[in-house]
């Protein structure tokens, strides 16, 4: 990497002053919650950091985590992070195609192995020898694996990468698998949603590249900068649960009125992520906010934890809105009936004894 | 004898598509369009809660994000026969149109730009020059010689790098490549531009859908309450925030997009005579102002032009079993009644058959199977589905604004009617869609405003939301146009669940293999006659493909 | 008159009792208070949020029944080393012949009306000790899945302790889908529970019913204890 320079050098050769550099380290300073003393620090790390060469492959995805990536929104990163990164592949952008595009990864990769950074867009498909997900004629699997060897860290973006989203949802008709099930021997960072927030995404980047290090992950990988928190317990709506006001249908009374959507399936409350805090699209608002419920889209498996506007899973092979308590209370019944038999039987049998046993007295007393 | 190129993948669009063509004497003489992903979408859906379908369909594509859940839950109104509000429809449109506005700019400069616009060569652009080219075609604020001088350093020093990131082994210096360096210059500085512009627009979906990309929708409504009373609903500052997006949106197309295509076209008049394909092109039609229900009412007019005939609009009907059918000759699922015939979505079959070489291959068997889309039909013929088809389709049934914009850039381009057929006339229809939805976004919000004045602020229709009011058996198609075409669900819903889910997708329509009498599609009878300069660099090939916009995600779903 | 055929026996000490009465009321508060969590009535309210708590109230009655339900569990199982024989946790584990055999005796007693024998166990009796095992071994998954959901709700230490059962059940939606599925086995025990104690008592007449208030069973004397 002798020849890279370095992001201070990148950024002053872009046309930004000194003044302008110490801004941006400062708002990064902000953004990964360090505190003011901490910007030393990253003032140092911006000055002597290359520029990280990037490889961004999307296997089996929809691009919403790319065009989340390009929503991030505050106005300096946005350029800074194309000069501060270089992103050397990625299907989406990128100039070059076809040849020419592969020549571009496999000179990245050979000449800073062990150095670069790998994001991967969507999951890959692993049934039928992974025919389901090709490149320039080689599976995503092989690509996955190759491309893995020499990369310094990888970050799954997004739910499909992380979790392996809507194609894995029963019954994942192409074997469709997350990462961190193929990649065992990298440090790997989960950044699931559907697609995740902008500014995670470019939250999560800008970690490594100023502290050079993965960021603190929770029991699933995730980041805890933007996952530790659940939607339920930074919902503004939340004093309405507690409350107990519930939009009961969809724009009724207490839709209009914000109350709480729990009762319209809200997810909220088995939800870990930052929407409710950092909210979308430079804090314009989440899903909530705007009379949806959360359907879970972060969480593992939220595909088949429907149907949406319910609270609980329909059990599978039952009915759409066959939730616990309904198999709960057709199982009461039969108890309960079952009990009733029972009862009635014992008496019958009881009856017969207590006539024995009058029977034997009136005999005894007889004599 | 003709060289086979291999064009894998296929970068600047949304998925994976490989292009196999043979070129002979610098042409085009034969082409092969393959999708190479599949996720099952249709497999998926099958005994799901029709209520969440949007969801999942929404999923087939982060770009054009919204449609499909807009088709979806049209579909599931359409079976279960509810009609929504008035401003459940005003509400849908405006998301609608925020979705083009960002969508076709960001293939104009994000996508498709590179292949005009030499890069390398807008360091030789002298900034003095450039700001009054840039002056003379618009009144956009940011002209001045500084700042095109500055951006020219940051551009310099980015080359100079080394690490040329996204630009690394771009055809620079092609000599396909025809834009004076100004003009060059003058497309980076609107590459950036649009890249802070697009973020902003979209945020009419985070509004009303609570995000972008994947807002959310709903079947009966929209998901958001209108409460101008409240502040926890949509508001009178959520609606001037709209307000405002829609006038920012709108001068940015008039300001940036359509000036840069008038300024580029000129340079590049050749290919309104390349790339025209298919004679036959197809729009569902959409933007209602009354109803969806009221085809009559649809800013984009419904119909289908065969032969390139602009005196005569057919008419289309989803629900008729024998106009849109799918066949799977060349691509990678089986039939139950075998391969050879067509099936109609409600009766559509998805069962994945792989044939093709076992990876990693060098060259697909083009005369068996090799795409994961399927083929669909229009009454047994190809059709061309997307901005041009919507333009024409308009023009043909004699939509006065669309002919008058149509004919006045086709003379201020001094180019005649037929330059329209073809890679640039795509392209151009496109921008001039974006500038009459510009347009009409004001429109439909206006009427939602003075809707809420009169008291109406339903946004939902719950009378069918119970699955127990459901009947037994339903069938539903949901028809919209998709930035990329006209793109159709069929649902078949039976005790409640989803007994059969097809999508039909503009780009699928476009982009997919032959069908069962061997007839191409859009991508494939494009390419024919596109020159070839350098067989080792297509950007020809490119041109033509990306003025199509592909989705293969949504696509092969 | 029967004096000198039935003799009584001290079964359940007075720890066992609390425990059992106290777990019988925190089980029932439990079921109940986790009913409306997850299924809020519709109270339709012109009120502010700021005036109302009642779900809150209902969360926190649940939360408070939880510790207590919790603690007076591994109370019992300290028991089950601490107490007399009938206590005893090898009641409860059927590692003899005799034990399965005494679980197939009742269960043709229980389901066929058939008396095999005259004489069952004095405490519980075999098959009745296994289901309190599997009672045991809910209690045991119901704790773990709500300190689990709780560990998100609190910074206290305990329910800390608990945070990996969510990453470790695939997240919280699954913990909270088995946690509340798990509550349906506790109302389906307890009405099985109590009819049974009622027949046994009915059938057997040793005062099993009594037996859990006053501690005392009535057996016949040529019984071994
Ligand atoms: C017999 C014992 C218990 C029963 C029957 C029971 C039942 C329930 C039920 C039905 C729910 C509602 C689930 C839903 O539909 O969302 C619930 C929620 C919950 N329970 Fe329990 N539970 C029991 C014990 C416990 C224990 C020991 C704890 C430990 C702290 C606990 C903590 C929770 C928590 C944290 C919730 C979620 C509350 C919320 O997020 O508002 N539960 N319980
Ligand atoms: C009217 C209500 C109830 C009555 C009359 C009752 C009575 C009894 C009796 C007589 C026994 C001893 C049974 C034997 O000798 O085999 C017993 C044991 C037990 N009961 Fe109940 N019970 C009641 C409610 C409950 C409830 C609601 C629960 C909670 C789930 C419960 C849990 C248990 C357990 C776990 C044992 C085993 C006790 C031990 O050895 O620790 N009971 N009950
Ligand atoms: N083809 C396609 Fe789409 C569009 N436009 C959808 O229907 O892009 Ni992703
Ligand atoms: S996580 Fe969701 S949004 Fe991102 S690529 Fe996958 S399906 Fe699309
Ligand atoms: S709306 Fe959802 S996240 Fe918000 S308080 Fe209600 S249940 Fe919790
Ligand atoms: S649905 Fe997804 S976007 Fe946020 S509010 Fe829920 S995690
Ligand atoms: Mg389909």
């Amino acid at each position: 990497m002798e020849e890279s320079p370095t992001i201070y050098e990148q950024i002053r050769t872009s046309g930004y002053s000194r003044r302008d550099f110490l801004k941006f380290c400062a708002w990064v300073t902000a953004f990964m919650g360090i505190e003011a003393s901490g910007i030393g620090n990253v003032v140092r790390a911006m000055e002597t950091k290359h520029r990280l060469p990037v490889v961004w492959f999307h296997f089996q995805e929809c691009t919403c985590c790319s065009e989340s990536f390009l929503r991030s929104s505050h106005p300096i990163v946005a350029e800074i992070i194309l000069d501060k990164l270089s992103l050397a592949y990625t299907e989406t952008l990128q100039a070059a195609a076809g040849y020419q595009a592969e020549e571009v990864l496999y000179n990245t990769m050979k000449k800073y192995k062990g150095e670069y950074l790998m994001l991967v867009e969507g999951s890959v498909p692993t049934d039928n020898d992974g025919v389901y997900c090709c490149i320039a004629g080689k599976t995503s699997l092989d690509i996955v694996k190759e491309a893995a060897e020499g990369a310094k860290a990888i970050i799954s973006w997004g739910s499909c990468a992380s979790n392996g989203c809507i194609q894995a949802a029963n019954p994942n008709p192409t074997g469709a698998t997350p990462i961190h099930k193929i990649i065992k021997n990298k440090p790997i960072i989960n950044v699931p949603g559907c697609p995740p927030i902008g500014e995670v995404m470019a939250g999560v980047i800008v970690y490594l590249l100023t502290f050079d290090r993965i960021p603190e992950l929770d029991g699933m990988g995730r980041p805890k900068a933007f996952y530790s928190r659940r939607i339920h317990d930074t919902c503004y709506r939340r004093p309405n649960y507690d409350a107990g006001l519930f939009v009961e249908s969809f724009d009724d009374e207490s839709a209009r009125k914000g109350y709480c959507l729990y009762k319209m399936g809200c997810k909220g409350p088995v939800t870990y992520n930052a929407c409710a805090v950092t909210k979308w699209n430079n804090g314009v608002s989440y899903p909530i906010k705007s009379g949806h419920p959360c359907i879970g889209c972060s969480e593992e498996n939220f595909w088949d934890n429907g149907p949406f506007y319910q609270h609980l899973a329909s059990f599978p092979g039952f009915g759409i809105e066959t939730t616990a308590d309904d198999i709960g209370l057709a199982v009461g019944a039969v108890t309960v009936a079952g009990i009733a038999a029972h009862a009635v039987r014992a008496n019958i049998k009881k009856r017969k004894l207590i006539n024995a046993d009058i029977e034997e007295s009136k005999k005894e007393g007889g004599e | 004898m003709a060289r086979r190129i291999v064009v894998d993948p296929v970068t600047r669009i949304e998925g994976h598509l490989r292009l196999e063509v043979e070129v002979k004497d610098g042409k085009v003489v034969d082409a092969y369009s393959s999708g190479t992903m599949v996720r099952g979408f249709e497999k998926i859906l099958k005994g799901r809660d029709p209520r969440d379908a949007w969801a999942f369909t929404e999923r087939a594509c982060g770009v054009c994000t919204t449609v499909h859940a807009l088709a979806s839950v049209r579909t599931v109104e359409d079976a279960l026969k509810i009609k929504v509000p008035p401003n459940a429809e005003l509400i849908r449109n405006l998301m609608f149109c925020a979705q083009y506005m960002q969508d076709h700019v960001v293939h104009f400069y994000h996508l498709h730009a590179l292949d005009w616009v030499d890069i390398v060569s807008a360091l030789k652009a002298d900034p003095k020059q450039t700001s009054a080219i840039a002056r003379s075609i618009s009144n956009y604020p940011k002209t001045s010689p500084k700042y095109f001088s500055d951006l020219q350093k940051k551009l310099t020093a980015f080359v100079n790098s080394g690490q040329l990131g996204i630009f690394a082994n771009g055809y620079w210096g092609h000599k396909a490549y025809k834009l004076p360096p100004e003009v060059n210059l003058i497309g980076v500085a609107h590459y950036l531009e649009a890249l802070e512009w697009q973020k902003e627009i979209v945020k009419v979906h985070t509004i009303f859908g609570g995000k972008n990309p994947h807002p959310n929708y709903l079947v009966g409504g929209v998901p958001c309450s209108i409460n101008i009373n409240e502040v926890n609903a949509i508001n009178d500052e959520r609606l001037s925030y709209v307000g405002s997006l829609l006038d920012e949106a709108q001068q940015f197309i008039d300001q940036v997009y359509i000036p840069d295509l008038l300024a580029i076209a000129p340079y590049y008049l050749k290919w309104g005579g390349i790339g025209g394909g298919l004679k036959n092109y197809l729009a569902y039609g959409d933007l209602p102002t009354g109803s969806y229900w009221d085809t009559e009412s649809f800013k984009f007019p419904r119909g289908a032009i065969l032969n390139r005939d602009l005196s005569k609009v057919h008419e289309i009907d989803g629900h008729d079993v024998e106009q849109v059918k799918e066949f799977v000759t060349h691509s990678w699922y089986k039939y139950s009644a075998g391969d050879g015939g067509g099936l109609h979505p409600w009766s559509g079959e998805t069962e994945f058959n792989y044939t093709g070489p076992k990876p990693p291959y060098d060259q697909l068997n083009v005369d068996g199977k090799y795409s994961w889309m399927k083929t669909p039909r229009w009454k047994g013929n190809a059709m061309e589905v997307g901005p041009l088809a919507r333009m024409l389709v308009a023009y043909a049934s004699g939509h006065k604004e669309v002919q008058e914009l149509v004919n006045s850039t086709l003379k201020k381009l001094n180019v005649p009617v037929t330059a329209l057929f073809s890679t640039l006339g795509r392209t151009a229809a496109r921008a001039l869609e974006t500038k009459l939805i510009a347009g009409w976004s004001k429109e439909f919000y206006k009427q939602l405003l003075s809707n809420i004045k009169n008291g109406d602020t339903r946004t939902f229709n719950n009378k069918k939301w119970d699955p127990s009011s459901w009947p037994k058996e339903a069938k539903g198609v949901g028809m919209t146009e998709a930035p990329r075409g006209a793109l159709a669900h069929w649902i078949v819903i039976k005790d409640e669940k989803i007994d059969n889910y097809q999508l039909v997708v503009p780009s699928t329509w476009n982009a997919s293999p032959r069908d069962n009498e061997g007839k191409r599609s859009a991508y494939e009878s494009a390419l024919l006659g596109t020159p070839v300069a350098d067989p080792e660099k297509p950007l020809e090939i490119l041109r033509t493909i990306h003025s199509f916009d592909p989705c293969i995600a949504c696509a092969v779903h | 008159m029967e004096d000198q055929k039935i003799k009584r026996v001290y079964v359940w000490e007075i720890p066992v009792r609390i425990y059992h009465w106290l777990n019988a009321l925190v089980v029932v508060t439990l079921a109940v208070t986790g009913y409306l969590i997850g299924n809020p009535l519709a109270i339709q309210s012109s009120a502010e949020a700021y005036l109302g708590y009642w779900f809150g109230t209902v969360r926190f009655i649940h939360f408070v029944a939880a510790f207590i339900f919790f603690f007076n569990f591994l109370f019992r199982i300290y028991w089950g080393f601490a107490g007399n024989k009938y206590a005893d946790w090898k009641n409860f584990i059927p590692y003899t012949k005799k034990y399965i055999r005494e679980c197939y005796d009742v269960l043709k007693l229980d389901i066929l009306h058939i008396k095999v024998k005259p004489f069952i166990s004095v405490g519980h009796n075999a098959l009745a000790g296994l289901t309190y095992f599997l009672t045991f071994l809910a209690f045991l998954f119901q704790s773990i899945t709500g300190f689990g959901m709780y560990s998100a709700m609190s910074d206290s230490f305990f329910p800390k302790l608990f945070a990996w059962v969510v990453p470790f059940l695939g997240g919280d939606f699954a913990v909270r889908q088995w946690h509340h599925l798990m509550m349906w086995f506790f109302i389906i025990f307890a009405v099985v529970h109590v009819y049974i104690v009622f027949y046994h008592d009915y059938v057997e007449r040793r005062g099993v019913l009594s037996s859990m208030a006053g501690g005392w069973k009535f057996i016949e004397k040529d019984k071994p204890t």
